[in-house]
């Protein structure tokens, strides 16, 4: 079992100056994975991650529900469409908003405390 | 026809197909096929008293005269009524027999045969063969009596088929097999991941590893988008057994040209669109391959690709 790094939610939407779209934000998060691209998060993602990315579209839920991703993190002042967000509640993956860069909202959460969810041998 | 609980079951055909078998078959249905055979026939010198009696007897209402094995004439019901009103029951039949005698070919369809009862107004017709010889003889009742045998044994054979089919599924139910179907369609990139959801759901209720759960949904998330970006429609098959899933993608082309180069990652035939929306890294097929179990992928130019996955769902070693 991946250990969870115990995240203060309040730290992190503070600090990413996020807003949270679901009504669940999550409390631990096993690491975080950046991409843009969805059959690479498919590849490489690992479970209980918070993936940041700037594709709001419906895909990226699947692909997180696919993977059991935690939360999904949108960039850029990016927002997905109502229906996309309900259908992530219905997943039970957690959505924020963020208008950071993508490289601005790695830093912070570097910052916080999360790293990278891989060991590199 | 799938062995098996699909999620899309055809509509039920109700009273509208029966009206439709009825009438198939007055056109299927042949005079041989309805007439009684043989018949009983009486010759022109027998008496029109003989003749009541064989009608008595065989509860018929006409009766063929036949001559060195021809037919020359009959006798109805009708005749014999008048015979006992007139007083000439004693007569032999070649003197008061009709010699007019309207017949039906015994390979007419009953439909046609029905069209000569109502041209002509007799209660009976004797049948011959292609070689003029009398084989059997047809009333309305015959006809009657013929299309609701057959209605009856299609019902049956459809109530057989009905229960084979619901032993079938029955079967798979006993040994947990659960089989998800769903077509999809090229470009329609918000519905991808439809059939994977489903799947995931089912992995989940049976408490598959997340680890295998997550590798089997990778491949049928991939499978799903592959036909939606790069075919012209296909066919997700998902088949859960307790101990595997199997996964088919079919799609009706355009194939792919050259699978080696295809499984190589980061190759990518994808248009700006699907690239725009994060697919096309050139991955998918990699993605599938990496998460498969068995994998095996027969695609050409002219009947697309049929790709079969099998994940199975104990680790090795692992009591099933």
């Amino acid at each position: 079992m991946k250990t969870q790094t115990p995240f203060s939610s309040r730290t992190l939407l503070a600090d990413l100056r996020a807003a949270p779209l679901t009504d669940d934000v999550p409390q631990t998060l096993s690491g975080c994975y950046i991409s843009d691209l969805l059959s690479d998060v498919l590849a490489h993602a690992e479970p209980g991650v918070i993936w940041v990315t700037i594709q709001t579209h419906r895909n990226v839920i699947s692909v997180a529900a696919t993977k059991d991703i935690a939360a999904v993190l949108f960039t850029c002042g990016r927002k997905p469409e109502a229906d996309v967000i309900a259908e992530a509640e219905a997943e039970g993956i957690a959505l924020l908003a963020t208008p950071l860069t993508t490289y601005e909202a790695a830093g912070k959460l570097w910052t916080a405390g999360l790293r990278g969810d891989r060991n590199h041998e | 026809m799938t062995s098996a609980p699909a999620i899309e079951s055809p509509p039920g055909a109700g009273d509208a197909r029966k009206v439709s078998v009825a009438q198939v078959l007055v056109y299927e249905l042949r005079v041989r096929d309805a007439m009684s055979a043989p018949p009983v026939t009486a010759g022109p010198a027998d008496s029109l008293r003989a003749i009541q009696s064989l009608m008595k007897t065989h509860r018929i209402s006409g009766v063929p005269i036949v001559e060195n094995g021809a037919l020359t004439g009959i006798i109805s019901i009708e005749d014999i009524i008048r015979a006992l009103d007139k007083g000439y029951i004693n007569d032999p039949a070649a003197q008061r027999m009709n010699r007019q005698v309207v017949t039906l070919r015994d390979h007419y369809s009953l439909m046609r045969a029905v069209a000569e009862f109502d041209r002509h107004d007799f209660g009976r017709f004797p049948v011959l063969n292609s070689d003029n010889e009398l084989v059997g003889i047809l009333t309305r009742g015959d006809i009657t009596n013929c299309l609701m045998h057959h209605l009856e044994r299609r019902a049956e054979q459809a109530l057989a088929q009905e229960a084979a089919l619901r032993a079938t599924r029955a079967e798979d139910e006993a040994a947990h097999r659960l089989v998800v179907r769903a077509h999809v369609r090229t470009g329609d990139y918000d519905s991808a991941g439809k059939v994977s959801q489903r799947m995931r759901q089912v992995l989940r209720e049976r408490g598959v590893d997340p680890e295998i759960r997550r590798r089997a949904a990778v491949v049928a998330y991939e499978a799903e988008t592959n036909i939606i970006i790069h075919s012209l429609g296909g066919e997700i098959i998902t088949t859960i057994d307790p101990d595997q899933v199997v996964i088919e993608a079919n799609d009706v082309g355009p194939g792919i040209e050259n699978i080696d180069q295809a499984m190589q990652e980061g190759w990518s035939t994808a248009g700006r669109l699907p690239r725009e929306l994060g697919f096309g890294a050139g991955m998918g097929l990699p993605n599938i391959k990496r998460c498969s179990d068995k994998l095996d992928i027969v695609s050409d130019g002219k009947q697309g690709t049929r790709l079969r996955s099998v994940i199975y769902l104990h680790k090795p070693g692992e009591p099933t």
